[in-house]
């Protein structure tokens, strides 16, 4: 018993883990699926993020760079408007030029003497001007100190292929000491002729150039200026302006990522001076693009962690989800071994019920078969001595009462073999109407045949042309063996008493009898095979009657059963179902 | 007008005989409609300088003796223009310059025949401004307050001159007799000459195509 139970115990135990380990899975590549996807994005937007950072800025850098030039260029305008420097051109006065200007450009140029006072951002103050002829040429200066010294590169620098009527951006670079050369942003303003608007001169200033180098952005923007060829940025190594110089001659101005000191860096690169006569310029600024890694490598674990998190939740989810579903399988599992059990044992016992029943019908069948032919030849041989006609009166009796015991014993025999037959299933009835009614006169006439030494009487009522379904033989066995029974357990001068009846299809015979009644504790077993009443030791039989008509008649799918016993009477009923007249009556 | 009252005032000290010029300048045309209130502005257009609506100065050439008084002129600074903005006048000239603005102005010359630069003053700056204007020549003034303001003061060796009307005509008199050079300055790249012969109380045209 324990065994199967355990092996299923084993089996529900792999279904569970089956079960969970195909939960955990299925749970696993959600989550996975879900981190990366929402990993990415989120690395992405991460990123997106930082560029618009870095937009943002680029954006407000280069907004207050525009703004300021505007306001350099417009101051400038003003001053070449001025009527004195206008005056030295067009009266002819170049030696009243610098004069003339360096009153008016007193405001403008930075104070040399301190360059850190409170004042306003040097950013704004010129530190150096000169004009430029009508050829483009830079017009001498007697007196360098007034407009701030050049050498003669850098004023070559600052000379005009032609002059323009629109203002002109450029820059100046000028080698120091120091490895980093400085970087001036010069602005070319146009003097027009009052008369005819053309260019006749121009006044360029030169500025110290806008937050190069200068600035520390929240992003750790990094910027400088690229011209001739060459970066120039403060903040940055020379290296790295070499590199970045590079990157910006191969990719101009579009948006770039490059290796400084081993960080990823974005590079952004915009023309300065678009347009202009001056040698080109463009402004380069790189975003340290560490922070970004940071910021997605701190996104990463906490993604991760989420993941862990969400893993082992699903886990725990997955593992109680799978016990429940499992425990009514479990059960079922249990059950249904339980039941197989039952049903093999039961299967066995049936088996081998069936096989003892067999052997019985088969001894019984067996027996009667090997009987039969001894009986006949015994009562052969017996009415052969009783021809015989030496025989003496006495032996005659005795012969007789041998040939009637021989009779007893066919009887006997056929009744086992009948019996046999019906244990094994092999009685199958030709089920026809049969007339009780004149099954039961022929019957009580073969009673009255008999030796009456009893002087019983007989009481009848039944209807006439009673028709039951059944086989014939059997159907009138049933009825004399009721009959036999009621004769021969009477008491002399007793009655028989027979009815019948019709109710619903089914006919009702009663036959009772007015012999001792049957004992209450006997009734039960009077049905049983070779069972014999108390009271009828010295009575002919052998316990089988009733109990072959009662198998007879449930065959016919009716019954036999005691109805009463008690002094007066005892009562047996048989049930027939009811069958219709046949339509041609039998021969 | 104040031209108109200062010419009786050169020519009274010539003899009572005098020689009259009368002609036309043929004037350039004018560069835009001119307003109601009929102001003479200097403009200049490729770098030559003349007056809009154009007028032009005749005035005869010579070998004339030099006042022994300087003649006197003024120009005022009215509404933020120069009034006249084309003076006439004869070497040796003191001009003044009166500012009958509100507002500080600070008349200067970068110009080769005179160059000077008044500073800033006020309407009620006394002594009056003034320059004696000694060299022949175009001199440009510029107020460095006001950048537009411009006017011109051609100074001429000679007393004879006048300022043409806007139609062109002109009309010289009390000339010495004699043989002269007739001038037409158009503007300041733009002199037309032609010789005359004047006898006393002559009187002649001459006309500038």
């Amino acid at each position: 018993m324990s065994a199967p139970v355990e092996l299923e115990a084993n089996r529900v135990a792999g279904f569970r883990t089956r079960l969970l380990v195909a939960t955990m899975i299925v749970i696993s590549s959600v989550t996975l699926l879900g981190l990366y996807f929402g990993e990415r994005s989120l690395a992405s937007n991460v990123e997106a993020d930082l560029r618009r950072e870095f937009q943002a800025e680029l954006t407000a850098l280069r907004e207050a760079r525009a703004l300021r030039h505007a306001g350099l260029v417009e101051r400038c305008r003003t001053l070449v408007r001025r009527a004195r420097i206008q005056s030295a051109f067009e009266d002819d006065a170049l030696d009243l030029l610098y004069p003339s200007a360096e009153n008016e450009l007193r405001d403008i140029m930075a104070s040399p003497v301190d360059p850190a006072s409170n004042g306003p951002p040097r950013g704004l103050h010129a530190q150096f001007y000169r004009f430029l002829g009508r050829d483009g040429a830079v017009i001498a200066t007697p007196n360098s100190r007034a407009v701030g010294s050049l050498t003669v590169t850098e004023a070559a620098q600052i000379a005009l292929p032609a002059l323009s009527a629109a203002p002109q951006t450029g820059f100046l670079t000028r080698d120091t000491a120091s490895p980093e050369p400085e970087v001036f942003e010069i602005i070319s303003m146009p003097i027009l002729s009052t008369d005819t608007a053309e260019p006749i001169a121009a006044l360029v200033l030169g500025f110290e150039p806008f937050a190069v180098g200068q600035r520390e952005a929240g992003t750790g923007m990094k910027n400088g200026v690229l011209v001739r060829g060459r970066l120039h940025s403060p903040a940055l190594p020379p290296a790295s302006e070499a590199l970045l110089a590079r990157e910006v001659k191969e990719n101009q101005t579009a948006p770039v990522r490059v290796e400084l000191d081993g960080v990823p860096h974005l590079l952004f690169a915009e023309r300065l001076n678009p347009g202009s006569l001056y040698a080109p310029a463009l402004e380069v600024c790189v975003f340290p693009l560490g922070d970004l890694a940071t910021r997605q490598a701190r996104l990463r674990w906490q993604v991760l962690g989420a993941g862990v998190l969400l893993l082992l939740v699903g886990f725990g989810g997955s593992h109680v989800v799978s016990a429940r579903l499992a425990a009514p399988v479990e059960k079922l599992a249990v059950d249904s071994e339980a039941n197989r059990t039952q049903l093999v044992r039961a299967e066995a016992a049936l088996e081998m019920t069936s096989a003892e029943l067999q052997r019985s019908a088969r001894f019984s069948a067996d027996a009667s078969h090997q009987l039969k032919t001894p009986v006949t030849v015994l009562r052969a041989g017996l009415e052969e001595l009783l021809t015989k006609d030496n025989l003496t009166p006495e032996e005659c009796a005795e012969i007789s009462a041998l040939i009637h015991q021989t009779y007893r014993l066919s009887s006997l025999i056929e009744d086992l073999l009948l019996l046999s037959r019906m244990d094994a299933g092999r009685l199958k009835l030709a089920i026809a109407p049969v007339n009780l009614s004149r099954l039961i006169e022929a019957s009580l006439d073969d009673l009255g045949a008999l030796p009456d030494e009893y002087e019983l009487k007989i009481e009848t009522d039944f209807p006439p042309d009673l028709h039951v379904a059944g086989e014939k033989r059997y159907t009138a066995m049933v009825l004399q063996n009721l009959l036999e029974n009621a004769r021969k357990y009477n008491r002399r001068g007793g009655l028989i008493r027979l009815f019948a009846s019709v109710e619903g299809g089914v006919v009702r015979l009663v036959i009772g009898n007015s012999g001792r009644p049957i004992a209450p504790e006997t009734q039960a077993r009077i049905f049983e095979r070779f069972h014999r009443g108390v009271m009828g030791e010295n009575l002919p039989g052998y316990g089988l009657g009733l109990n072959l008509a009662r198998e007879l008649a449930r065959l016919h799918q009716g019954d036999l059963r005691l109805l009463r016993s008690d002094e007066n009477l005892t009562e047996f009923e048989v049930a027939f179902r009811q069958s219709p007249p046949p339509s041609v009556p039998p021969l | 007008m104040i031209l108109r009252c200062l010419l009786p005032f050169a020519v009274a000290a010539l003899p009572a005989l005098a020689a009259t010029i009368e002609g036309r300048v043929a004037l350039p045309k004018a560069r835009a409609i001119p307003v109601v209130n009929q102001r003479y502005e200097i403009v200049a257009k490729a770098g030559v300088l003349s007056t809009n609506p154009p007028v032009a100065i005749v005035y005869l050439e010579g070998a004339f003796p030099r006042p022994t008084v300087p003649p006197a002129a003024q120009i005022v600074q009215k509404d933020l223009t120069f009034l006249p903005s084309l003076l006439p006048v004869q070497v040796g000239t003191r001009v003044e310059f009166p500012n009958q603005d509100d507002a500080f102005h600070n008349i200067f010359s970068f110009s080769p025949a005179k160059r000077f630069d008044l500073g800033r003053y006020r309407a009620d700056e006394r002594p009056m401004p003034a320059q004696i204007f000694d060299t022949a020549g175009l001199v440009t003034l510029r107020c460095d307050v006001h950048e537009h303001m411009r006017a011109l003061i051609l100074v001429l060796d000679t007393p004879h001159f006048v300022i043409t009307a806007p139609d062109g005509t002109f009309r010289l008199t009390g000339l010495p007799a004699g043989r002269h050079t007739l001038k037409a300055w158009i503007d300041s790249k733009q002199t037309k000459a032609r010789p005359v012969v004047l006898d006393d109380a002559s009187a002649i045209r001459v006309d500038f195509p």
